[in-house]
């Protein structure tokens, strides 16, 4: 469980983070959006201590990062696969952060083999690519086996089977009760992955919503030969038809069901009945336009 | 504390840097038998009437004087290192009590510079011993290691305060650059400048220069080098605190203070 409370955080004269205030539950994966700059990160950081908020509070599992003992063993967290000193293997630098918080020798090794990495373990952390350190973050944050997870953008380098790979993962940790804190700017891995959205901009809270609202089903496609009966029809009995480009019809306030039944009574044939969602693409679109004015924002 | 202790010895054990520095002591302390050995050719190439007139700074304070510096370097990556790449962040997540890590850090790269330094100054007297002999060459001490060692144990604590001196500066900077030439001007444009105020400062301020204090501390004085000689050992003793103590205050009050 991570609550933030009323977080504010200046930079300067730069407000990072504008009295922002979400939960994030356990037993789900929450998806953390965001345009850059949106100040994503930011709070990531102040969760973890890292950064001083200007006002306002971060707390895990109730209390603050920094009162935690061994807060590998509570929190685990991926900021910056790069902040990592090239000069050690994974071997070397997982086993210090395992022995600050008491965390077995064994653990070491079997993250290290859970991401993928027991063929470079003894290698030098300077000559991996994005991917790899990528991983080597995620064994550290997998280390202490802890209940509350914070990613920023973790599948940046990945390949498609890392990607995957992290998915399924992240979805496993969230069924076994686990608070999944997840970043990313890639709406249909986004939409895959999280159960639950936190959506901010210019530091301010824009959504706390679950995924199957954004996504929900908006409308109902319908082909059929003779669309001009069909839309009479579908009017008649309580439907709101609209007609689109290439010869479909847009149905609200009917369920494929009921639009099927309907089209045998009247004996017209039907071509095509495609419920339709929006993507999350569209709908974060829509929800963030504004701040982005169609630009590239900050 | 113990975690933190030992997750800053890990890290210290595992980082290249760390050996590629203690290399640079070894080669330190080869250069100081060459110097010797080419002290010894030069003395015996002399007409045994002017061989008095042949003096060389005395080998171990030498070796000392280059060792302090690697070492401060050090001291300086054990921070710097870690500012460079973002490994900062990653530290204080793993350790979130930022004065214990500081207070860690501080106290591995003491022992490891005291010892280290320790190792260099005996190696490299004995090997001065060896290489020498009972020649009488002027600067060089003929004196027993039991006599010799306060003033050894005195270099070794002042390496020991100049890595700790660079462990302060590069928390306080966040930059290696920053806080390797800050040590190069308290280690050697410090004392040239103070070497040309108007007496008696010269040898006032000289005194209580980093460099000058291991003499002191010995109560031998620093017959050879720029530094004065004006302070007890106690008072040797209170200003080499000193020397670490408040820069170390200040790096503990920033690194609370700063958002990491
Ligand atoms: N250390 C810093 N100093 C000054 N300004 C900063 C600092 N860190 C972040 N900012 C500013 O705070 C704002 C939020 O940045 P943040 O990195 O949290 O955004 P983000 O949502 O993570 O963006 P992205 O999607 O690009 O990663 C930005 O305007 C950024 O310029
Ligand atoms: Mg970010």
């Amino acid at each position: 469980m991570i609550e933030v409370r009323e977080l504010t955080k200046r930079f300067g004269r730069t407000v990072a983070v504008d009295g922002l205030t979400f939960h994030v539950k356990p037993g789900r994966v929450t998806g953390f959006l965001g345009p850059n700059g949106a100040g994503k990160t930011t709070t990531m950081r102040v969760i973890l201590g890292l950064d001083h908020p200007a006002s306002g509070e971060a707390l895990v599992n109730g209390r603050r990062y920094d009162r935690i003992r061994h807060p590998m063993r509570e929190v685990g967290a991926l900021l910056d696969a790069g902040a990592v000193q090239g000069g050690r293997t994974p071997l070397g630098h997982l086993s210090w952060i395992a022995r600050a918080n008491r965390i077995g020798r064994d653990r070491v090794v079997s993250v290290i083999e859970q991401v993928g990495l027991a063929g470079a373990a003894r290698k030098r952390i300077g000559g991996f690519s994005l991917g790899m350190r990528q991983r080597l973050g995620i064994a550290a944050a997998l280390l202490g086996d802890p209940a509350v997870l914070l990613l920023d953008e973790p599948v940046n380098g990945l390949d498609p089977d890392g990607v995957r790979w992290i998915r399924e993962l992240l979805r496993g940790l969230a069924a076994e009760g686990r608070t999944v804190l997840l970043s990313s700017h890639l709406m249909s891995e986004m939409e895959l992955t999280a159960d639950h959205l936190v959506i901010i901009g210019r530091g301010r809270l824009i959504a706390d919503t679950p995924m199957r609202e954004l996504t929900a089903v908006r409308d109902v496609l319908v082909r059929s030969s003779r669309a001009g009966d069909l839309a009479t029809a579908l009017a008649a009995a309580g439907g709101t038809v609209t007609a689109e480009d290439g010869g479909g019809l847009s149905v609200r306030g009917l369920d494929p069901k009921e639009i099927g039944d309907l089209a045998a009574r009247h004996a017209i044939p039907l071509h095509e009945v495609t419920p339709r969602g929006a993507s999350l693409e569209e709908t974060y679109m829509r929800l963030t336009a504004e701040l982005t004015g169609g630009g590239a924002g900050r | 504390m113990i975690d933190a202790l030992a997750a800053e010895w890990l890290k210290l054990r595992t980082l290249r840097s760390t050996f590629v520095v203690l290399g640079v002591v070894g080669v330190v302390v080869a250069l100081m038998a060459l110097l010797a050995w080419y002290a010894v050719h030069l003395w015996e190439g002399l007409p045994p009437g002017r061989r008095d007139r042949l003096e060389v700074s005395s080998l171990p304070e030498l070796a000392n004087w280059l060792a302090s510096l690697c070492l401060a370097v050090l001291g300086v990556l054990a921070f710097s290192g870690e500012y460079g790449t973002g490994m900062i962040r990653t530290t204080f997540t793993v350790l979130p009590s930022r004065g214990r890590v500081l207070a860690a850090k501080a106290s591995v790269v003491a022992v490891v510079a005291f010892c280290t330094g320790l190792a260099a100054v005996l190696a490299t007297y004995a090997a001065g011993r060896l290489i020498i002999g009972d020649r009488p060459i002027r600067g060089q001490s003929a004196e027993e290691l039991s006599r010799q060692m306060p003033l050894f144990l005195a270099l070794s604590l002042s390496i020991a305060m100049f890595a700790l001196l660079g462990l302060c500066l590069a928390a306080i900077t966040r930059s290696a650059v920053a806080a390797v030439a800050a040590l190069v001007a308290v280690w050697y444009v410090l004392p040239i400048v103070v070497n040309n105020v108007p007496a008696p400062w010269n040898e006032r301020i000289g005194s209580i220069l980093p460099g000058a204090l291991a003499g002191q501390l010995a109560g031998t004085g620093n017959p050879q080098s720029l530094g004065g000689a004006l302070l007890s050992p106690l008072a040797a003793l209170a200003v080499t605190v000193a020397w670490v103590a408040v820069p170390y205050t200040v790096a503990a009050v920033l690194l609370a203070r700063r958002d990491a």
